[in-house]
């Protein structure tokens, strides 16, 4: 029963899936210099209210992070992302934290976890739903966590890991952090593109 | 208008199933032997540097890395069709290399997932820093999952793909592998 069940979910999964193929996939990513796109449109947030990117930008820059409720790397990350998150607006960076994750595919994403998640967490900052996946798609982002930090010109300047482990203790380069303190400092950041494994974003079917 | 045709199909499928637990429902043996996973798969820990070593392994014509974890919904959608490909085309020579991204406290789940599906040939964990394992498989690589690697009998890298791949995708790009001078069955129809 429980195979023939998976095999149908895999069935209708494929069915449903394989016109729309192209739709799963990604834009190019931001380049570094590039200017935020769809930093207009709102989105909800946990506490109700709508929010755009622009309505975060902090004096020296804006920080937007891809993330979700149910991805493993995002949720290891997590406590990191709340600390930044919680500190870097009283540093001059605005921060929004977004989710991408469609919870039909997902349903640990769902509206009501996150405002779980951000409650339970500490996170003092917006974090909001993107309803059609278009501004992730917009900034070409693949995974959850990924960041994308821009300076107060609105320049790109940083995007990717928040650092190198998923295991704290074992952390040698806190990329963002560190491209945080620079751009707080006004000065050129070290390493402007890192990487790390995530969660493929669950991209809404477009309309 | 696949979809209609795909949900009666699973309909019959589900009903079908039901029927024959019950013809065997009183039977513990056969119930038993029906969850107990058939094979066990070693998950051997390994950097970038030992899977490219695996990669390279002479006794291949293809090698086809698949880096995967439990929790990826489309790498456990996708999974049944690597299987398959191996199944099919292991001896014209494909070799299969999955490499698990789970983190080590998942390890469980990683090895029950594989013997769920049947996996009995040695498999990955990565490990190491994750911007060197991706930059150094393919720069083309964001880090997200899945991420899917076929290689040529020079061990030259032939196909890359970020996100869910398909049997069919993957069965074409070994055929002209495999069978350079020859058209994949998709050309040919």
């Amino acid at each position: 029963m429980k195979l023939a069940l998976l095999s149908c979910v895999s069935i209708l999964a494929l069915t449903a899936a394989s016109p729309a193929r192209a739709e799963d996939a990604a834009n190019e990513p931001l380049v570094i210099g590039a200017t935020a796109p769809l930093t207009s449109v709102k989105m909800k947030g946990v506490d109700g209210s709508e929010l755009a990117i622009a309505d975060v930008a902090g004096p020296k820059g804006t920080l937007v992070i891809f993330s979700c409720n149910a991805c493993p790397y995002a949720k290891a990350w997590e406590a990191r992302i709340v600390k930044i998150g919680n500190t870097s607006p009283k540093r001059g960076v605005g921060v929004i934290v977004i989710n991408p994750n469609d919870p039909a595919r997902v349903a640990e994403d769902g509206y009501e976890v996150m405002q779980r998640r951000a409650d339970q967490r500490g996170m003092r900052y917006p974090y909001v739903v993107d309803a059609t996946s278009e501004v992730a798609r917009a900034f070409g982002a693949t995974r959850t966590p990924e960041a994308f930090l821009f300076d107060r010109d609105g320049r790109l300047v940083y995007h990717g890991a928040v650092d190198d482990n998923t295991k704290e203790a074992e952390v040698k380069a806190r990329y963002l952090a560190q491209a945080l303190n620079s751009v707080i400092a006004g000065k050129k950041i070290a390493m402007a593109e890192t990487k790390s494994i995530g969660c493929s974003i669950k991209f809404r079917k477009k309309a | 208008m696949l979809r209609p045709i795909a949900l009666t199909a699973c309909l019959i499928l589900i009903a079908a199933s039901d029927s024959r637990k019950d013809l065997v429902r009183g039977d513990a043996s056969a119930a038993q032997a029906r969850v107990k996973p058939a094979a066990t798969a070693e998950v051997r820990p390994a950097t970038v540097e030992q899977i490219l070593a695996a990669v390279r392994e002479p006794g291949s014509k293809s090698v086809l890395v698949n880096v995967w974890a439990t929790w990826c919904v489309p790498c456990r959608e996708e999974f049944p069709d690597l299987l398959r490909l191996r199944n099919t085309y292991r001896v014209r020579g494909l070799k299969l290399v999955l490499v698990s991204a789970d983190l080590d406290d998942q390890l469980d789940d990683t090895k029950r997932f594989l013997a769920r599906q049947r996996v009995d040939f040695v498999t990955y964990l990565k490990q190491g820093d994750d911007m060197r394992f991706i930059q150094t498989m393919d720069r083309r690589w964001s880090g997200a999952l899945p991420a899917t690697f076929l290689y040529d009998d020079q061990r030259r890298l032939r196909y890359f793909r970020e996100g869910r791949t398909s049997y069919a995708v993957l069965e074409k790009e070994l055929r002209k592998i495999l069978i350079p001078n020859k058209p994949s069955k998709e050309d040919a129809s």
